[in-house]
């Protein structure tokens, strides 16, 4: 027999084990590349043996990733090595990480209203083409019309202003909600899952007795939907390095972006541990959801087979 | 002297006090990497770091005499190898600290601290032997010996002494390079999209800007659209190409920027066939520089007053250091090209020549913000050598790898490498072609090394008058343009446009906002 605890367990321990394996993956990669760590921190220097030290890039990979590991659980991250030179990471990632999670949220408003107006079966499927023509429409191409129009409209006040900030993000959820098949998927994903289980037996017994679809259905396919929302979360954080980049969003996949051009280490380790975070934490929903829906079905009353007494 | 100082002190205070709230924005092809002196790399780290920090000494750019604001007096000692600076009084640092002597040998004694790894320090340790400071406002500057110019030598910003806790092994990560302490006329902050500056009232300046920002350009195009709508006030570089449109507008203005700057084809002469003089000298035959200027630059044939002119060697033509009777190859000639060709053991096959039986193909890089100058001169090139019978592969490399991977000569990959160099008065170019060891060469791109390039260079080094200086250099340009590391191009005029609201904008050479003080804006 399966054990319904078996899934959100696993969900859990991955979502757990994510912020320390992915380090560890960078750790290798920075050891994998060709030449010095210490030559991106301080290019054409001669006798950087110091700056090794300071970083703990002098004693092997596993004495950094402990060192860096240990730092990063008490929330010190160092310093940028090239992005914003000399800058604690976590005075820049500390502000980045409301703005990304503002992005997805509000890049999740359109998705989440599309899956339930098509669960509830509200979206004819003629306009599936249409929304799968829009979905063909990579991020990066209105991303840098975007970026013009407000380049223009802002001018020096693009960087910084909170007027223009405001519209980058409100472009950029636009951008993230609907290009890259992220509407599409939405409409299409939560309406066949609906369909396929409008199909079972169950349901054409309650709706015989008068019942709802939608209260019989939910609970059965909460899990999955949950499932599907995660994957939708997880494309919109990797859409949002692209939009972030383009636009110029102080946010998490930006600085991951520019960090990885520019070999800043440090700041990409910080990152891409904030990504795995946000992932983590995504997951680890999921597992609770999951949870919840098996104990809701547990505790559903048990209907006797016929004949037994 | 001491009643001129407080009238300038009060000068300074009440222009700062009176300096419009409206801040100055202006855009530059790059943010600048650091704000550190120490590790400047980039132009546009210099022209940001020229705000926030004071030269020891400069060349003014009204009369070109060298100037100081931090020294009030000077005399050698020591029989001219040492120099005892007598300091200014009433100059502050950016955080209310008082400048004192401590502070220039600190500089000194951090520059010549080998846990300082920082390439201008390096520089330094060849000529600087310590410091003394004999009182709060006296400093022996001690050098390795003695030299024609010392005070030219001593062009480097002094760095605040308490910001380091007196710890002269200063390195690139910290804090200080985003957030300085200096006694330039505007304290800088580094942030995420820009540098932020605000005007700092003090004993030697008076800034009348009272805010000002530094913001990455992007686009070419949206940058002067920008600046025609008057969302930024400035651009330091204009392209040629977009030179017109500033030129066409009442409310802008076109201004020359002296950044001695010449471009080049840097040579792998470690790889083969490139290690071949003649073959080096062939691809030099092969390129119509005439033919390039025009279609990527868009200089028409006998124009006037062209902004690029032709070199022959590692100077701009207005340079004591040219070499005039060195002439420049203007048009290509393949026929010449062809026989060094051969001479060196190539052969031509079906219009492709081959080495050794394999046809010669070219790994060919440049740095990217460069096509914004001199748009898609790396094809125009490429095509040039593909039409003589040599294959090419072209790569655009991004500014910050152009730092960290072609100047410390990490690009060895590459078979040729388009570049810019810029220089300021002193157009020293010793760290470019000095065989790379123990400090020296630090900027020789694919690791050039020459026996009679080292002497030469070692002769400008100890040159004790401006003519053996310039003997040196003379005769130096002869030889690479004989031996070509570099196939040179052109100096390209370098513009800036700013709006005509922003006056008094003196451009210095080189270092740009060396005489910030004079500048206004009155949007």
């Amino acid at each position: 027999m399966r054990r319904w605890w078996a899934q959100p367990l696993v969900r859990a321990v991955v979502a757990l084990a994510l912020p320390f394996a992915v380090p560890a993956i960078i750790t290798l990669l920075i050891w994998a590349l060709p030449g010095s760590p210490v030559s991106i921190i301080c290019p054409g220097c001669d006798g950087a043996e110091g700056l090794a030290q300071r970083w703990n890039l002098d004693q092997g990979m596993v004495h950094f990733y402990t060192n860096w590991m240990g730092g990063a659980l008490h929330g010190e991250f160092g310093n940028s090595w090239r992005v914003v030179q000399g800058v604690p990471i976590a005075e820049l990632l500390g502000p980045a990480i409301p703005v990304t999670v503002t992005l997805i949220l509000l890049a999740m408003v359109p998705l989440f209203l599309a899956s339930a107006l098509a669960g509830l079966g509200w979206i004819p499927r003629q306009l599936d083409p249409l929304f799968q023509a829009i979905g063909l429409v990579p991020a990066m191409v209105p991303a840098l019309v975007v970026y013009a129009v407000i380049a223009l409209r802002f001018g020096a006040n693009m960087a910084d202003g909170p007027e223009s900030l405001t519209a980058k993000l409100l472009w950029g959820a636009i951008i993230l909600g609907i290009t890259d098949g992220a509407l599409s998927g939405a409409i299409v994903g939560t309406r066949s899952l609906f369909d396929n289980e409008r199909k079972q037996q169950y349901v054409v017994v309650a709706q015989l007795r008068g019942e709802g679809v939608l209260s019989n259905t939910l609970p059965n396919v909460a899990g999955a939907l949950v499932g599907q929302m995660r994957g939708r979360m997880l494309h919109l954080l990797s859409g949002a390095v692209i939009v972030e980049a383009v636009l110029r969003i102080d946010g998490l996949g930006d600085y991951l972006w520019r960090a990885t051009l520019m070999q800043d280490f440090g700041l990409v380790l910080a990152a891409a541990t904030g990504f795995a975070l946000v992932s983590g934490a995504i997951l680890m929903l999921q597992a609770l959801i999951e949870v919840a829906v098996a104990w809701h079905q547990r505790r559903a009353p048990v209907i006797p087979a016929p004949g037994v007494v | 002297m001491g009643r001129s100082r407080h009238l300038l002190v009060a000068a300074g205070i009440s222009a700062a006090v009176l300096s419009t709230g409206a801040a100055l924005t202006y855009y530059e092809g790059a943010l600048p990497t650091t704000l550190n002196p120490l590790y400047a790399a980039k132009m546009v780290d210099y022209r940001a770091q020229e705000l926030v920090f004071d030269r020891l000494w400069y060349h003014s750019p009204i009369n070109n005499e060298l100037e100081s604001r931090l020294v009030q007096s000077w005399e050698l000692t020591e029989g001219g190898k040492g120099i005892k600076l007598e300091l200014a009084s009433g100059i502050k640092w950016h955080d209310g600290k008082p400048f004192t002597a401590d502070d220039v040998c600190f500089t000194v004694k951090a520059m010549l601290d080998s846990g300082t790894p920082s390439p201008i320090a390096e520089g330094y340790r060849d000529i600087l032997a310590g410091c003394t400071p004999e009182s709060r406002s006296t400093a022996i500057v001690h050098f390795t010996r003695i030299v024609h110019n010392p005070r030219e030598r001593l062009g480097f910003s002094v760095l605040p002494e308490h910001a380091f806790d007196g710890n002269t092994a200063i390195s690139p990560d910290l804090e200080f390079s985003a957030r300085p302490t200096g006694t330039g006329p505007m304290k800088g902050s580094r942030g995420t999209r820009g540098v932020t500056f605000q005007s700092f009232a003090n004993g030697h300046h008076s800034p009348q800007v009272g805010q000002m920002q530094l913001q990455e350009s992007g686009d070419p195009l949206l940058a002067i659209k920008a600046l025609i709508n008057n969302s930024v006030q400035g651009i330091i570089e204009v392209a040629p190409n977009f030179r017109a449109d500033v030129s066409a507008s009442d409310e802008l203005a076109l201004k020359s920027y002296d950044l001695r700057s010449w471009w080049f084809v840097a040579i792998n002469s470690k790889k083969a066939p490139l290690d071949d003089r003649r073959v080096r000298q062939a691809l030099n035959f092969m390129l119509d520089r005439t033919e390039l200027r025009e279609k990527s630059i868009g200089v028409k044939p006998g124009e006037r007053n062209s902004p690029c002119e032709f070199i022959s060697g590692p100077f701009v033509p207005s340079s004591p250091y040219y070499n005039r009777s060195v002439p420049a190859v203007e048009r290509s000639d393949q026929g010449q090209a062809e026989a060094l060709l051969k001479e060196a053991g190539m052969e031509k096959v079906g219009g492709r020549w081959q080495f050794k039986g394999q046809p010669v193909s070219f790994r060919m890089g440049m740095e990217k913000s460069l096509d914004n100058e001199a748009p898609d001169i790396l094809s125009y090139i490429s095509n040039q050598f593909e039409a003589a019978g040599i294959g090419s592969q072209v790569y655009k490399i991004p500014p910050d790898n152009w730092t960290t991977e072609a100047i410390t000569g990490h690009l060895t990959d590459y078979d040729l490498l388009v570049g810019k160099w810029s220089f300021g008065q002193v157009e020293d170019v010793n760290e470019l072609f000095y065989t790379r060891s123990r400090g020296k060469g630090t900027r020789n791109i694919f690791n050039y090394s020459e026996q009679e390039v080292d002497r030469l260079l070692a002769q400008y080094d100890v040159a004790k008058t401006d003519t053996a200086a310039r003997d040196a250099y003379h005769k130096l340009h002869r030889k690479l343009a004989e031996d070509l590391p570099y196939l040179f191009l052109w100096k390209l005029d370098t513009k800036s446009a700013w709006r005509t609201e922003v006056k008094g904008n003196t451009i210095a050479p080189y270092y740009y906002f060396t005489q910030f003080d004079s500048w206004r804006y009155e949007g």
